[in-house]
Formats: structure tokens, C-alpha cells, sequence
């Protein structure tokens, strides 16, 4: 690690020279764990200290570049300031810090107007924090490993520039210190006077970010850990700690970002993600007992500890970035749009726009509360709408939904189903609808509706009836007005063997004296033509119904078939074992 | 009747012939030539070899498959093993006899066989689907007319086309709605029946598609309502037709002019022959066309 006095470290910036290192122990793993007394002590340092003010803002990347900041504290302010970027920007507390063009950068959040701006080649801003009157941000050096810390007063004077062979995360200011978390699991305390770490942690949860929010400081990883008196028994894991339960949501989404630069356009990770807030009081707790995915452009509120979906809303953008408000999200998408969602419902309303189309998008809030906007549609509906959407990026997350969807005893479930199982979009969501609409016991009317249609090229009728989970359903609900459909079903050429299957298999059940025509029909027509498994089981189910409805002239036939040199063998050996009267 | 009394059926006929099923097979009567046909009367047959239903009712694959050769050989002089290819069919055969059986029963025309036929029109094969189409046209049974224009929604398009041109052959007048949609829907065989059948207004309306569609595949139409006789399309229609294409005054055009120019009966009206004289030499520079022969 070789740290720089400030002054020294101001020239050389400017001048692009190098050496005169100083060896200190900053960032070293050759370090003994003081179980918590260090840390320890700048907790009572600090503690009554208030953490500085936020702004509410999102700053949006704008596509053909520029900064663009909309306030959202209601007043619809605006600004823009161009500089070019080689990462994301960070917005920490009122500030918003920068990189690119060889050069670092920090600008008001409120109005736009530039702080400070310092030469900075070669590195790219990984995280950043803001004390009120002072920034500290970390970069990684392009192409090299390690880190560069700096910190750097509002009125331009940088206090201290730190070089690390570590990868840094995204630090916290907080009273003329610099939390900065390191190797996954450490979080250096600096002392943004001397440049001397004055304090450690070791974090028994890995931890990448810290930042100051809803008047505390967090350390956050896969988990949330407040700062607070409990923080000096964290080695040993006694420290205040929340964890987002998991969602099922794919893609593995997280809720904070790696010890890395982020690209300057938003990706797929920044459209599948988490987002939750801590709370204000004591411990360690997720606002509002709600946590937020993002997945293009699906957004959903889940429960905390349960994980359990709450609501689901479908956007007709994809979202690129956004921030857990209290009482909902804050989200903004790739058209521009800044929308407010309601943590108990989903319930949007587009709240500021961008007016020009996003390439990422930072949002940061802390008194905004999205208010609770009314005629949120029920779950099962918002549901349904997210599942039924036909885009091919969302066919991953639909599949997560449907189990929710199948919950409902809804009949309207049932005819979703049906749409979706007979969908061409997605082979995968449509065999999960598949083998959702087989283990429906309600909406018989809609599956008999739906039993009812046939291929028809003409008619341009080319979406085939999901047959075989229908017979499964509407056997397993002894539905006996299904037999004629299914008979009519089982002598269709479209439907897949494995339909034929389950349709025949459904009529040894349900087939009537009225079905025993279609029985024989089918029966003649494939015992000796059989040419897969599937069709093979049929023949033989269509002989176990004629057998069963004592129909002489099927029994006969079925009879003669086990007697015969022609019918096929698959099908000759399953009638051999049947209980012939 | 039942395929046990088409048995007692066959060997009354043999005997009454005098000679013995193998006989009958070794010595076939002679074959009537080709379209020596006499207006009105049926065409002579080979009679069906005496113990063809006895093979028909083996059980056995082999002689199934010979007998069903020999009805196909005898065509509509099989039809007394029909109700027992129909009982076969009924009772189910593996799939070559299937389709044997079936192209069989196409052969002997006997409208009997339509009902079974209309089953293997829905089989799950579709070389089955295939042959059932084109036999139970050849059977003019009452109801081939619905079962082919069922058969114009089938999933296959050969099995469509088959039915479309059935439907022609057959003369289901009925059957013009269904065309017309099955051309809108890209049955290209369509178009022929759609001229053979059609009404002025129809095949007005089956003119109205040139341009929209392949034009080779409304001229397929078109030739034929062209080539139908007076007392069905008047020759001021088919002026007008003419002058239509004309108009077109494209390569393709010249050249079904000049093929229907070759083929206009002489019995025809020379009004409309002229026009279409008329027509050939207006097209005969149209971009494409080839030039005479010795032309630079």
C-alpha cells in the first residue's frame, strides 16, 4: 500500500510523475483480528454524529451521453452536464461523483453544478461516499490491479490520495472517516485527516458497499449489517444483521454491486436485480418489511422473511436502475420514464421523465415516500398479465411465476393456463402451463371450451388445445360431459401421441355407451398401426373402455385383435394381459 | 353386406364362369385399351380373382397384400371384396395394407366404401390421410363432397391440394366457398376447380386475383374458364377475360395466350378466338417475351 501526503500527491496528479511511496500497514491482511476494539471505539466516536443529508435524485445516462439529473422531491427540477464516462456514476449522499476522460469529477445532485474535478488517467470509479463536505471515492486502475482511494473536499482540495494493492468496494464517509470495505469481508476505517487506517471490522458476511442511509451507515454484501453498537462483536457475528430472503427470482439477482467499476451502459444485471432499504430505529431490518426485484420489465414487491411474491407489475420498458424508497420503489426504464410504486400493491405512476431515452440510470432517494396509489389490480390479475406477456426475455421469470398464479382456485387461473399451454412463444413455459392446467381441479367449463377446438387450416385455427393435461384434469374431476369432446379429440391427426395417450387414458374413466363408436373407430384404426409408445398405450386404454362399458362389439374386436397376427406387437402383448369377460 | 356373404359372392361368380379361382388367375380376359371407352357405358373390367375374399380373410399378411393387388388389378370389377376391405379396414391393418387397402377400395369406385374411407381421411399418418383423399373421390359417394372439403383443412398440404383437385373431378359445386378460401390460404390447387366450377361472378372473382397471386397459379384457373363450353361461361365473358390479360401485357401472359391459342377447340366460338388471336399478337413484345426465332 503506498499512501501520499496530499499535497505531494496534488503534484504529482498534475504532473504525472510517480514514486516517493511510504510502506504502511493500510489495507494489509497481515493483521490481527482486535475483536471489535477498534471498531469499537470509533462507534462511540461517532455514534451521535448524523448521518448527512441525501438528496433525492436520479441521474440518468442519457443515450448519446451526457448527465442528466431530475429531481424527485416533486419540484420536477432538471439538470444536464456533459463530461465523458469510462464507468456508471455513483450518487452519494447530495453528490454526484464521476469518471472519464482522464479525469474525476463531482458535481451538486441538486442543481448539476461541478465541485470539483481532478486528473485522475487511467482509473475508473468504482464507489463513492460523501460526508457533506467531503468525498471519498475509490477507482480501479485500468488494465492493473489494486485500487485508488481518494478524497477530495467540496471545495476541490484533496485531502488524500491512497493507493492499494486491493481491489477497493464502494466506501462510506461519515465525520471525517472513510468506511472502506476490502477483501470481501474487512472494512478499513480512514482517517481522512492522516490517511491512517484507525480501525477495522472483520464482517462475517462478505461485503462489498458501505453508505450512509436512513440516518445510519451500512455495510452491505449478500446481507445488510448496520452500524451500530453492535458492530464490535462482528467478527464474531454478533453484529446487526438482515438478510433478504430468497425469491426464486432466475438470473440470481443481487442487490449490490461488485468491487468493480460498472459499465457506463446499463446491462442485464442492472435490469435483474434486488433493491430494499434499510429501516430507521434500531437493529438491523428491511423497510417496510418489502424487498424489490426488478426483471426487465417485470417488477415485483416480495415479503420479508417470508420471500413471498406480494405483487407483480408489468412495464411496457425495461427497467435500468431504481432505489427502495420508504413505502416503495423508485424505478426508472430505458424510454426515460421515472415511475413510484407502492410497496403494498405495485400500484405505478410515472412521477418524472427524462425526456430522452436512457442508457443507465442512478437513482438515489431518502425522504420521497411513493404514496399509495389506488386501483391496484389483485395479484392473481397482475399475475396473469406479467405470464401472459409475450416476450421471450421474460420466459424465465414467467416459469417462476406460474406457481404462484396456480395458488389461485381462480377460474380465470384456469383459462391463463390454457392460453399459455397453447402459446407457440415459449416451448418451456408452455409445457410448465402444461403441467400446471393437468393439476387444475377448477374451471371445468373454460377446459371443456377449450376441448372443443380442433386444427383447422382454413378457419387459420393452427393452436392446438392443450388435450392432454385437460383429460388429466378432467378426469381427475370425474367430468363425464368431457367423454364426447375427448372422443372427438382422440381421433383428431394434429393432437401429439402423447395427448392421444392422455385423452384415452382419460375415457377408460369417463367414455359413456354414446363414445363407444369413437372407441372402436380408434381402436380399428391404429391396433395394427400403432408406431409409437404413446399411441400403443392409447389403443390399449380405448380397449380397457370398450371392455369396461361391456360393449360387445368392441369386445369382440379387442378379442380378435389379441388373436391376431397383425395387430402390433406392443399393442397385442399390453391386451393379452387385460381381464378379457 | 357383409364381408362373409361377399365371399359366397365371389365363388357364385367364379362358378358361374365355370372356371376355378386359380384359373381365373391364370387366365386373365384381356384388358380394354386405354380411353376405348364407350360414352355412357362403363368401361370393361378384369374380373376378381375367385379366391381373392378368401385371401382378404387369411389373416394373413402376405395373401391380404395380393388379393388387394388383384382387386386393384380388377378396379371396379373388385367390388364384391369391397365390404370385405371395408370390414379390414374397420378392423384395422398394419400401415402398407392400410394404404393398399385403401387405394384398393379408391379403384373399385364403389360409393360403399366412402364411410370407412372418410375414418383414414383423419388417420395420424399422413400417406394414409393422402391416399384416403384421392380414393374416396374416385368412390363420387354422396358424401366425398364434405369429407373433401373437410380435407381442405388438414394440416398437410399435399392432402389439401389432393382434396382441392378432388373437389374439381367430383364437380362439387358445392364446394366453391371452401376453394376460394383454401386459395386465399395458399392452395395453389385450388385455382383449377375454382375455374372448372365457377360461376361468372366466381370466376370473376378468381380474375380479380391476378396480381395478387402467382399468376401461373390463376392462369391454372383461368385456362379453365377459358376452356369451358358456351352454354356454362358466354363468350362475352370470356372476352372480356381475355382483353383482362391482355391488358397485363406481360411475358407470362403471351405465353398462356399462346398456349390456349394452340388448345381452342374448333367447335368454340371464333369471337373469342379472335380476341385471343388479338391478344397473342398485342403481348408479343412484352418485356420478357422470347424473341421469334431468326429476330435479332
Amino acid at each position: 500500500v503506498t499512501r501520499r501526503r496530499a499535497a505531494l500527491t496534488a503534484t504529482l496528479i498534475a504532473t504525472g510523475c510517480g514514486g516517493g511511496a511510504v510502506r504502511l500497514p493500510l489495507f494489509s491482511t497481515n493483521w490481527q483480528d482486535d475483536r471489535g476494539a477498534s471498531i469499537g471505539r470509533v462507534w462511540t466516536n461517532v455514534s451521535g454524529v448524523a448521518a448527512p443529508a441525501q438528496a433525492d435524485v436520479a441521474v440518468g445516462v442519457g443515450r448519446g451521453g451526457g448527465l442528466i439529473g431530475v429531481a424527485l422531491d416533486g419540484t420536477g427540477r432538471t439538470w444536464s452536464f456533459e463530461h465523458p464516462l469510462d464507468a456508471r456514476p455513483v450518487v452519494a449522499a447530495n453528490v454526484v461523483v464521476g469518471s472519464g476522460g482522464g479525469e474525476a469529477f463531482a458535481i451538486d445532485a441538486s442543481d448539476g453544478h461541478l465541485l470539483w474535478k481532478r486528473s485522475a488517467p487511467g482509473l475508473r470509479l468504482v464507489g463513492a461516499g460523501d460526508d457533506g463536505a467531503t468525498t471519498v471515492a475509490t477507482f480501479a486502475p485500468t488494465g492493473a490491479g489494486g485500487s485508488t482511494l481518494l478524497a477530495v473536499r467540496h471545495d476541490g482540495h484533496l485531502l488524500q490520495q491512497i493507493q492499494a494493492d486491493k481491489a477497493l468496494g464502494a466506501p462510506a464517509a461519515l465525520a471525517g472517516l472513510a468506511f472502506v470495505p476490502w477483501a470481501g469481508e474487512y472494512v478499513s476505517v480512514v482517517d481522512l485527516a492522516t490517511g491512517e487506517e484507525t480501525a477495522r471490522v472483520t464482517l462475517r458476511e462478505q461485503t462489498s458497499r458501505a453508505w450512509t442511509q436512513a440516518g445510519a451507515l451500512w455495510f452491505a454484501g449478500l446481507g445488510l449489517i448496520r452500524f451500530d453498537e453492535r458492530i464490535r462483536d462482528a467478527s464474531s457475528g454478533g453484529a446487526s444483521t438482515v438478510n433478504l430472503p430468497p425469491t426464486g427470482v432466475p438470473g440470481n439477482p443481487r442487490w449490490t454491486t461488485d468491487m468493480a467499476p460498472l459499465p457506463v451502459a446499463a446491462d442485464a444485471q442492472d435490469s435483474v436485480r434486488l433493491y430494499a432499504r434499510p429501516a430507521a430505529g434500531e437493529g438491523a431490518a428491511i423497510e417496510g418489511g418489502r424487498f424489490y426485484a426488478t426483471y426487465f420489465r417485470l417488477a415485483m414487491g416480495f415479503d420479508v422473511p417470508g420471500g413471498n411474491l406480494q405483487w407483480v407489475m408489468t412495464h411496457e420498458a425495461t427497467f435500468l436502475g431504481g432505489g427502495a424508497a420508504r413505502g416503495g420503489l423508485v424505478l426508472c426504464d430505458d424510454k426515460g420514464a421515472v415511475l413510484q410504486l407502492d410497496e403494498r400493491t405495485g400500484a405505478a405512476a410515472v412521477t418524472a421523465d427524462f425526456g430522452r431515452p436512457l442508457e443507465a440510470c442512478i437513482v438515489r432517494v431518502e425522504a420521497i415516500a411513493p404514496s399509495a396509489a389506488a386501483n391496484a389490480a389483485p395479484l392473481v390479475q397482475q399475475i396473469q398479465k406479467a405470464v401472459t406477456t409475450p416476450d421471450a426475455q421474460l420466459v424465465e421469470v414467467q416459469k417462476m411465476l406460474l406457481p404462484y398464479l396456480t395458488k389461485a382456485e381462480d377460474e380465470s387461473v384456469t383459462r391463463t393456463l390454457i392460453e399459455l399451454a397453447e402459446s407457440v412463444g415459449s416451448p418451456e413455459l408452455q409445457s410448465a402451463a402444461r403441467d400446471a392446467l393437468a393439476k387444475r381441479r377448477s374451471g371445468a367449463q373454460d377446459m371443456l371450451d377449450a376441448l372443443a377446438q380442433h386444427y383447422d387450416y382454413l378457419k387459420d385455427t393452427v393452436r392446438l388445445p392443450p388435450v392432454g393435461p385437460l383429460a388429466d384434469a378432467l378426469a381427475a374431476m370425474n367430468d363425464k360431459s368431457a367423454a364426447p369432446l375427448l372422443g372427438a379429440q382422440l381421433l383428431d391427426p394434429q393432437d401429439s401421441p402423447d395427448d392421444v395417450r392422455r385423452a384415452a387414458a382419460a375415457l377408460v374413466s369417463l367414455a359413456g355407451r354414446e363414445e363407444a363408436t369413437a372407441l372402436r373407430r380408434f381402436f380399428g384404426m391404429y391396433r395394427a398401426t400403432a408406431d409409437d409408445d404413446d399411441i400403443a398405450s392409447a389403443v390399449v386404454s380405448v380397449a380397457k373402455a370398450l371392455l369396461a362399458l361391456q360393449d360387445h362389439q368392441g369386445m369382440a374386436e379387442v378379442k380378435a385383435a389379441v388373436d391376431s397376427g397383425l395387430t402390433a406387437s406392443a399393442v397385442r402383448d399390453q391386451l393379452a394381459t387385460l381381464d378379457h369377460p | 353386406m357383409k364381408c362373409g356373404a361377399s365371399l359366397a359372392v365371389a365363388l357364385a361368380m367364379a362358378a358361374a364362369g365355370g372356371a376355378g379361382p386359380d384359373e381365373a388367375r391364370a387366365e386373365p380376359p384381356p384388358v380394354a385399351a386405354p380411353n376405348a371407352a364407350v360414352p355412357h357405358e362403363p368401361a370393361p373390367f378384369v374380373p376378381l380373382a375367385g379366391d381373392a375374399v378368401q385371401r382378404l380373410r387369411s389373416g394373413n399378411a402376405d395373401q391380404i397384400a395380393s388379393a388387394l393387388d388383384d382387386v386393384r388389378v380388377s378396379g371396379r370389377g373388385g367390388a364384391s371384396a369391397v365390404p370385405c376391405i371395408v370390414e379390414l379396414l374397420q378392423t384395422g391393418l398394419p400401415l402398407p395394407l392400410t394404404i393398399a387397402a385403401i387405394e384398393a377400395l379408391g379403384d373399385t369406385e364403389s360409393s360403399a366404401s366412402a364411410e370407412v374411407l372418410s375414418w383414414y381421411v383423419r388417420h395420424r399418418d399422413v400417406d394414409v390421410r393422402r391416399a384416403a383423399v384421392g380414393a374416396i373421390a374416385k368412390t363420387r359417394a354422396p358424401n366425398a363432397s364434405r369429407v373433401l372439403r373437410a380435407a381442405l383443412s388438414d394440416a398437410d398440404p399435399a392432402v389439401r391440394g389432393i382434396a382441392a383437385s378432388s373437389l374439381g373431378d367430383l364437380k362439387a359445386f358445392d364446394a366453391e366457398t371452401d376453394l376460394f378460401a383454401a386459395l386465399d390460404r395458399g392452395v395453389s390447387e385450388a385455382a383449377k376447380p375454382i375455374g372448372a366450377l365457377c360461376t361468372p361472378a366466381e370466376c370473376d372473382r378468381l380474375a380479380a386475383k391476378l396480381g395478387r397471386i402467382p399468376f401461373e397459379v390463376v392462369s391454372s384457373g383461368l385456362s379453365n374458364v377459358l376452356l369451358r363450353p358456351p352454354s356454362e361461361i358466354d363468350d362475352a365473358f370470356k372476352i372480356k377475360l381475355v382483353d383482362r390479360l391482355r391488358d397485363m401485357g406481360t411475358a407470362e401472359v403471351h405465353g398462356f395466350l399462346k398456349d390456349l391459342q394452340s388448345k381452342w377447340p374448333a367447335r368454340f366460338s371464333q369471337r373469342v378466338k379472335q380476341a385471343i388471336d388479338a391478344a397473342v399478337a398485342e403481348t408479343a413484345a412484352s418485356p420478357g417475351t422470347p424473341s421469334p426465332e431468326g429476330s435479332p
